[in-house]
């Protein structure tokens, strides 16, 4: 069983809390699927839906669209395609930053630059 | 450091504190009429796109590559608000500078690198949600409205007599880990289990597009409660938006500008909401005397018997949406807009 289910749980009733649009109807209605799904889902009962209700739920509860589709054990299909691109170049360099900390990785990541204003 | 993921930037500081971020988006909305009456705030209708400009550095002028950051396109007369969203679960709190033409929106004194508490030139996120306009009163603000620059609407214009920067200038400066450990403690945000980084031939603009003061909102800018010296100015970064009309951006990046927002009156026709946002704990500062001073687009219209904003009549409103803080990630988006 994935952490997926009782997360979006988690992070739904914090929301309800405060807004009753948050309610696992309402949700369920506006991101396309029947309130018993999503509620199967949140239990765990069910696997987690597809890419793009996966999607729909985390821009629904404002939450990251790749860490929810980590979550239910996906990767995003543009993320594949980026990899299917240039596998070998790719599979290296994830590879290679498997372990590094997370200022290693910001180190590579494109940065908007600040120039001279 | 700053990265830019779906048309939002990410303003990091990994080195003051592992949740030290801040979301800063830009969202397309309707321009409210420029009549002197006092209007709620409209819903966001999507998010304007970002390309960085070093990704068209054979189309874009030296002096645009040379102040880096990204570009965003707007149609002439467009509205825009700033959204600033603590990113994706955190909450650390950043103090926000945001110009237009080098001119700060909240205290309308010309950019300087540094905070300043008297006037105050920075907005404290997330306490405060969102940024519509130039703080001209307290609780009001002038809607940001797209002009040419070099026509003499722009905030710059009016106040400096010079149409050079154009644009909209970010920095951001997060708050002194000892001072968020004060007030926060060892707190984390629900998604901090899950935590993974997620990344997330040169078109003359001789016609550059800059902000003018539009229609009147009503929207309170709140005050530090926390103190000048509550943030890590040894860490700011800050960003230059360059803003291209429709026809530039076009040609610089090959890509369709957003379709024109609807108008003010096409939005209430059609029954969506506008909105109030309350805290009633927090104070608002009052508005600049310098921005209050500044002639809105239609008035500068006047004078120059010029008709620069269609469509502009004054428009009865009644469905508004309260919001307030309670809710923590108040919506203010039309939700068919939410898919940006």
């Amino acid at each position: 069983m994935t952490h997926f289910g009782p997360t979006v749980r988690q992070i739904r009733e914090s929301l309800r809390a405060h807004d009753r649009r948050f309610s696992l109807r309402q949700v369920a209605y506006r991101i396309g699927v029947e309130p018993a799904y999503l509620s199967k889902i949140e239990r765990g009962v069910a696997a987690p839906p597809s890419e793009a209700t996966t999607v729909r739920l985390a821009k629904e509860l404002d939450e990251d669209p790749d860490v929810f589709l980590a979550l239910a054990g996906k990767v995003s299909s543009d993320l594949q395609e980026i990899i299917r691109k240039r596998p070998k170049l790719f599979a290296e360099l994830i590879r290679e930053l498997r372990e590094a900390p997370d200022e290693a990785v910001f180190r590579i990541v494109r940065v908007v630059r600040e120039g001279d204003w | 450091m700053i990265t830019l993921e779906r048309d939002r930037m990410t303003f990091r500081f990994p080195e003051v504190h592992p949740d030290a971020e801040c979301g800063i988006e830009f969202q397309r909305t309707l321009r409210i009429p420029d009549d002197d009456r006092d209007y709620p705030l409209p819903a966001g209708l999507g998010r304007f796109p970002l390309r960085h400009v070093d990704d068209f550095a054979d189309r874009l002028p030296g002096k645009t590559l040379h102040r880096g950051g990204v570009v965003m396109p707007m149609h002439q007369a467009e509205a825009m608000w700033v959204n600033f969203d603590a990113a994706w679960g955190s909450s650390y709190p950043c103090a926000v500078k945001v110009a237009a033409g080098k001119v700060c929106a909240v205290s309308g004194e010309p950019w300087s690198e540094h905070l300043a508490a008297d006037p105050q030139n920075y907005l404290v996120v997330p306490n405060q949600p969102w940024l519509d306009g130039y703080c001209v009163e307290e609780g009001i603000i002038r809607q940001f409205v797209a002009m040419p620059l070099g026509e003499g609407y722009t905030a710059e214009e009016q106040l400096t007599g010079a149409a050079e920067h154009g644009g909209l200038q970010l920095s951001v400066c997060p708050m002194k880990r000892e001072v968020y450990e004060k007030f926060f403690g060892d707190r984390f945000g629900v998604g901090e289990a899950i935590r993974e980084v997620c990344y997330g031939p040169p078109v003359a603009l001789s016609h550059e597009m800059g902000l003018a003061p539009g229609g009147r909102m009503r929207q309170e800018i709140y005050d530090d409660d926390y103190g000048v010296e509550a943030w890590d100015e040894r860490h700011t970064s800050r960003c230059f938006v360059t803003i291209a009309n429709s026809m530039q951006w076009l040609a610089i990046t090959g890509e369709r500008p957003p379709t024109d927002p609807p108008t003010a009156r096409q939005y209430t026709d059609a029954g969506l909401p506008w909105f109030d946002y309350y805290d009633g704990d927090r104070k608002a500062i009052s508005g600049s005397e310098t921005l209050a001073g500044l002639k809105s687009v239609a008035a500068t219209g006047r004078e120059k018997r010029e008709s620069p904003l269609p469509e502009d009549d004054p428009l009865g409103v009644s469905q508004i949406v309260r919001l307030g803080p309670a809710g923590e990630r108040a919506v203010r988006e039309y939700p068919a807009g939410r898919e940006s």
